[in-house]
């Protein structure tokens, strides 16, 4: 289960990362449209400008067309009619004629095929010039040689040389206009392809993210059902070793509570037939006493020894042994009770609490002279009884093993320390050795100088009750200086989150 | 020695004991007491059944009968044969008194309510014991067995 969890979860991971390049690849696809864009109309406009450069040259090819023609009709007049009007028309034409000529040489100055051709025309437009300039000179015999010779005069060659020319290069510029438009088509064209190839692209991109983001949230809620699914069976895991436990628990009390009077049993009869023994040997007694009246020389020493002395020595012994055995299994039957009771939490005033346990045992502190202190006492819900016969059982302790002549102080006080109730029991008593901390919590165990009664019992049963109410406690001593006892408690306990 | 009941049967001790130590220190005190009445001890749930039903001497064929009952025998649980007595109907007005170790509290409640009419717990001073069986022996001397008997 561990590894699917974690499979899925690599999985969301690698999904991540595919989405973050999907959607890399779709920025740099858009960044890519915007820059051809921009490009596409930067070339667009460029080409536009070029287009209405050679629209702008043709128009001036057409007008320096028509200026020759028209300095030529006027050469051609003046021949017919010598009058100013038509020289004036004329040198009108040629210098129109030459100012255009210097226009499209400058405008055509990145064509060096029309340059040539420019070059081909300023050599035929000066020779024209020439010779148009010399036919309305009005010197006498020139027009008239000119009129004989009508038919071959060179001018109208040069002048139809000039017409074929300007066509020529006319030619040209349409030439040109047409390759750039059709470059302009060409780059529109592109454009629109790379445009929607763009969009493709982009669409793609986006059901490829959403198809990811989708898997990747069917994922996500897969996931989310197997951690449900998971908690609830650590639930239940937890329910069912929680009932084991439970069971256990309850077969270890019911077996101390069987045993215990199976052994309680055997021990009615020890006892009884001791007595039994006794009164027969308070029978012997007398008998012997009448004996040592009537006839004392029948009862020897050893007879007299083993009435006197052996047999109430023996039978005192069996008496202690068989009592103490009894408190044992007394001790173990209380636990067992006690581990059988149904512990229910309650809202508990420790102050108080504390203040009335010190209230039961105010004889047993005035005699030796205790002060008990009761410090800070934080709120606390847990079962009433159990935390007061803990309570009870160390104050109890603390009183029971104060060191022999100096006043007794015991101090109970309580705090939360990382989330946790402790609550300490300390006192200036003979305190315990070291190697004994662990061990005073053991069942039938004691410290120190056995000169105090009981069975050690308390602190077993403590520990026990700590543990059931879900808490521990351990023990901090300097012998000769003091003890503390620390409890740690839940801050609010719940049954079912026993320990025991 | 007084006689538990001036009847023509005597009143018959049935003590149902698997330890015949207990049984012994039972009877000697019950002597101790001055009561004289025949006892008549079973080790076992089983047999001191099969007398209280059908043994001629018993409470459901002849006679008046106490009985003493230990709860821990090795065969049944005294408790079934207190249900056993109270529920028969030849036996149920026979006085049964649970004499045993057990102290715990539902066992005890339990008895009462299956009819038992005296518990006392065997308390393992013996001082204690003797004076129970002895109070006990006295208060036999006072009680009015019921009469089971047909002839009586």
């Amino acid at each position: 289960m561990q590894a699917k969890k974690l499979s899925s979860l690599g999985k969301d991971d690698r999904t991540n990362r595919q989405i973050a390049l999907l959607l890399a690849i779709g920025f740099i696809g858009l960044a890519g449209a915007v820059i051809t864009a921009f490009w596409v109309q930067r070339s667009s406009e460029d080409n536009a400008a070029l287009v209405a450069h050679t629209l702008n040259t043709e128009a001036r090819i057409y007008a320096f067309g028509s200026a020759n023609e028209r300095a030529e009709t006027a050469r051609r007049g003046y021949l017919l009619r010598p009058l100013d009007a038509f020289r004036e028309r004329m040198t009108a034409g040629q210098r129109e004629r030459a100012t255009l000529l210097e226009e499209i040489g400058r405008t055509t100055q990145d064509n060096p095929t029309q340059q040539d051709r420019v070059h081909d025309l300023r050599q035929i437009v000066a020779e024209l010039e020439a010779l148009q300039n010399q036919a309305v000179t009005g010197v006498v015999g020139v027009r008239e040689d000119l009129m004989a010779n009508f038919g071959e005069d060179r001018a109208v060659l040069l002048t139809r040389a000039v017409r074929i020319k300007a066509a020529e290069m006319l030619a040209e510029e349409q030439r040109l206009l047409t390759s750039r438009q059709t470059r302009q088509t060409a780059t529109i064209l592109r454009f629109n392809i790379l445009l929607v190839l763009t969009a493709l692209l982009v669409v793609a991109l986006s059901a490829a993210t959403l198809t990811l983001i989708r898997r990747n949230l069917i994922d996500l809620r897969a996931s989310r059902n197997e951690l449900n699914q998971l908690n609830l069976e650590l639930e239940d895991l937890v329910e069912l070793r929680t009932e084991a436990l439970r069971r256990a628990n309850a077969e270890i009390q019911r077996f101390a509570y069987i045993v215990s009077h199976d052994l309680r049993a055997p021990l009615v009869n020890v006892m009884g037939f001791t007595s039994e023994l006794e009164a027969s040997r308070v029978t012997i007694d007398k008998f012997a006493r009448r004996l040592a009246e009537e006839a004392p020389q029948l009862l020897d020493e050893p007879t007299r020894l083993a009435i006197d002395e052996d047999l109430p020595e023996a039978i005192g012994f069996i008496r202690s042994s068989t009592q103490k055995m009894d408190r044992l299994i007394n001790s173990i039957l209380k636990l067992s009770r006690e581990g059988r009771r149904t512990l229910s939490p309650e809202q508990i005033d420790l102050a108080a609490l504390v203040g009335g346990i010190v209230e039961t045992m105010q004889h047993r502190i005035d005699e030796t002279d205790t002060t008990i202190e009761i410090g800070e006492a934080p709120r606390i819900v847990t079962d009433r009884l159990a935390l007061e016969q803990i309570l009870s059982n160390l104050i109890e302790n603390a009183l029971k093993y104060l060191r022999p002549g100096v006043p007794g102080r015991i101090r109970v006080s309580g705090g939360v320390l990382r989330g946790r109730n402790v609550i300490e029991v300390a006192d200036n008593g003979r305190g315990i050795d070291p190697k004994d901390h662990e061990r005073v919590f053991e069942l039938f165990r004691r410290a120190g100088t056995q000169d105090q009664p009981g069975e050690g019992i308390g602190l077993a049963h403590v520990r026990a009750l700590a543990h059931r109410l879900g808490g521990t406690i351990d023990v901090e001593s300097t012998p000769g200086v003091g003890t503390t006892f620390r409890l740690s408690l839940p801050l609010e306990w719940r049954p079912g989150e026993s320990h025991a | 020695m007084p006689e538990l009941k001036a009847s023509p049967t005597p009143v018959n001790i049935v003590m149902i004991e698997d330890d015949a130590g207990h049984a012994r220190l039972i009877e000697k005190n019950i002597r101790r007491a001055g009561i004289s009445n025949p006892v008549h001890h079973f080790l076992d749930g089983t047999s001191g059944l099969d007398f209280l039903i059908n043994d001629v001497n018993g409470p459901a064929k002849n006679g008046p009968s106490l009985v003493l009952l230990d709860l821990n025998l090795p065969d049944m649980s005294g408790i079934d044969i207190l249900a056993r007595i109270k529920g028969n109907d030849d036996l149920k007005r026979t006085p049964v008194v649970v004499l045993t170790t057990t102290d715990d509290k539902v066992e005890i409640q339990r008895c009462y309510d299956l009819g038992c009419n005296v518990y006392i717990t065997k308390p393992v001073n013996y001082e204690n014991f003797a004076d129970a069986v002895r109070q006990l022996g006295l208060f036999l001397s006072v009680i009015q067995i019921p009469d089971l008997g047909d002839d009586a």
